[in-house]
């Protein structure tokens, strides 16, 4: 019996050194593939050309093992935590269009963020844009997936119930729409006229949708396990995760990628795809000149973890793939692979290009 | 060689025994339950006892996804509120889960003693309709396309034994 124990031990340190070596393995290959990354041609004049332009707010996790939100320059540079609450978790912030307020999600320090349902979770936080003048607004699981109006007096939010429109100033809620099966990541277009989310009314659990405020009328953008759109300025476009169906990688799952489609979901297309990573977070710069995303190694977008590499390419390069992707490059002949630039690891990420008021 | 062959003959025979006493005792403990509890009879608006005619293709095993699954079920009775159609549409959040365990951060009120769904069995259930008045989420429905019919939201789900 002891002996089995002194195996049984034996096997479990072995098992533990093990772990720490391939952990340490996998930080090592990360390091490395980072690092080929921004050495690749026109990385660097990727970098020096989107530095000034505005800033990126995301979530991270932080040293102490909580979540915080940190903005930083287009290139990675001048990273501040602009929280620093060791008490909550924060997530998914979203520049006003002014790109002078924030909002995000505050939760509790002891719960886990949902991947699914991150807008549902804790309160809802406004702030300026260097995460000063912090007001909750509202109880917990109020104002759930709430997002800015064009000219950011209004939030839509979402709920069981419906789609409301809330002024901020007085609280009222000032319009409702049937939702329509949306059910997760709203978002208000730029000209007001729609809303996209995530929807379960087009045949499918996951579909990209459309949806005209004045009428309520909605249209699938994309079917198929799909999720996370947002908007391009011009309101007509919107770029969202896809995990097209039949790829033989990842046990037959296949790898999430970024797509670009019209409101009308008539011509889609492939912006960014690796094998092996799954591509979430896609946002474009106020201009639709560049692409911000996060390539992921798990499906479920890594908030569990400590998020994962943020990345930005240019739009006029796309599509672009990543890496060797050998399926992926078969059904893509075509693809102009231009430069990446890599990012710190974070979680749903957003671009203004506004003076947010961070002082050097 | 013979009296070797009699006492596994006999051997088998006391195994066999064995094995039918254990079905029969097992069978038996099976009594007739209609699934009324205090929950099915109070939760949602509409209860029933129906059949669970068929589960429409694999149900997903997508651990990191939440979402309902549409069954389609033969009404046999009505207990509480107003149902007249015969087939029913129902959505069962991630059915993957025994109903017991099945309430989470985003479903809370949500439960039965269902630990598995098959076709044919029969269920008590509290129910709530049009699901997306009640649930909002993922829902895979395999008969999109064949009706048109107000999907109900399982609130709360009870094995039946006849």
């Amino acid at each position: 019996m002891s002996s089995d124990l002194k195996i049984c031990t034996k096997m479990l340190v072995f098992a533990a050194l093990a772990g720490g070596v391939v952990s340490a393995g996998q930080a090592r290959g990360e390091e490395i593939r980072r690092a080929k990354q921004q050495a690749a041609p026109g990385v660097a004049e990727l970098a020096k050309e989107v530095h000034d332009k505005g800033w990126i707010v995301y979530g991270a996790r932080t040293s102490k093992g909580d979540w915080d939100l940190f903005t930083m320059r287009p290139d990675g540079s001048d990273v501040r935590n602009i929280t620093n609450t060791a008490n909550f978790n924060e997530a998914a912030p979203r520049f006003s269009p002014d790109g002078r307020k924030i909002l995000y999600r505050r939760l509790r320090r002891n719960e886990k963020i949902e991947p699914n349902r991150f807008g549902m979770q804790g309160r809802l936080v406004f702030a300026n844009s260097d995460g000063s003048d912090v007001v909750v607004y509202g109880k917990q699981g109020q104002y759930t997936w709430a997002s800015w109006g064009p000219q950011g007096k209004r939030i839509a939010c979402m709920s069981a119930k419906g789609i409301y429109f809330v002024d901020l100033s007085t609280k009222e809620v000032v319009g409702r729409l049937s939702r329509q099966g949306f059910f997760q990541q709203v978002s208000w277009s730029p000209d007001g006229k729609w809303l996209c989310g995530v929807a379960n009314s087009f045949g499918t659990g996951w579909s990209v949708a459309r949806m005209e405020i004045a009428t309520g009328a909605a249209n699938a953008v994309n079917r198929v396990n799909t999720c996370t759109p947002d908007w391009f300025a011009d309101s007509r476009h919107l770029i969202f995760s896809y995990r097209p169906p039949n790829q033989q990688g990842n046990n037959g799952n296949g790898w999430t990628q970024l797509w670009m489609a019209d409101g009308e979901g008539t011509q889609r297309s492939l912006v960014y795809g690796e094998d092996g990573r799954h591509i979430y977070g896609g946002v474009v710069s106020p201009d639709s000149r560049y692409v911000l995303f996060t390539g992921n190694d798990r499906e479920d977008g890594d908030p569990t973890r400590a998020g994962a590499p943020m990345a930005i390419m240019r739009l006029q390069d796309a599509p672009t793939i990543g890496g060797q992707s050998i399926a992926l490059r078969q059904l893509h002949e075509n693809t102009r692979d231009g430069p990446v630039l890599v990012l710190p690891d974070g979680w749903e990420p957003h671009w203004t290009y506004a003076d947010i008021g961070v002082k050097k | 060689m013979t009296r070797i062959h009699a006492r596994l003959r006999r051997s088998a025979n006391l195994i066999c025994a064995f094995v039918l006493i254990v079905i029969l005792c097992t069978s038996c403990s099976k009594k007739p339950d209609t699934g009324r509890d205090a929950k099915v009879t109070t939760l949602g608006s509409i209860e029933v006892t129906a059949k669970l005619l068929e589960i429409k293709g694999d149900l997903p095993d997508i651990a990191m996804y939440d979402y309902a699954f549409v069954m389609k079920y033969e009404v046999l009775q009505v207990h509480r509120g107003n149902l007249d159609a015969k087939l029913i549409y129902v959505g069962h959040y991630n059915p993957l889960k025994s109903r017991d365990s099945v309430a989470d951060g985003r479903v809370t009120e949500i439960g039965g003693n269902i630990k598995r769904f098959r076709a044919l069995d029969v269920h008590r259930m509290a129910l709530e309709v049009p699901i997306d008045d009640y649930y909002m989420g993922g829902i895979i429905n395999r008969y999109f396309d064949q009706s048109k019919e107000p999907v109900y939201w399982a609130v709360w789900s009870n094995n039946v034994v006849k």
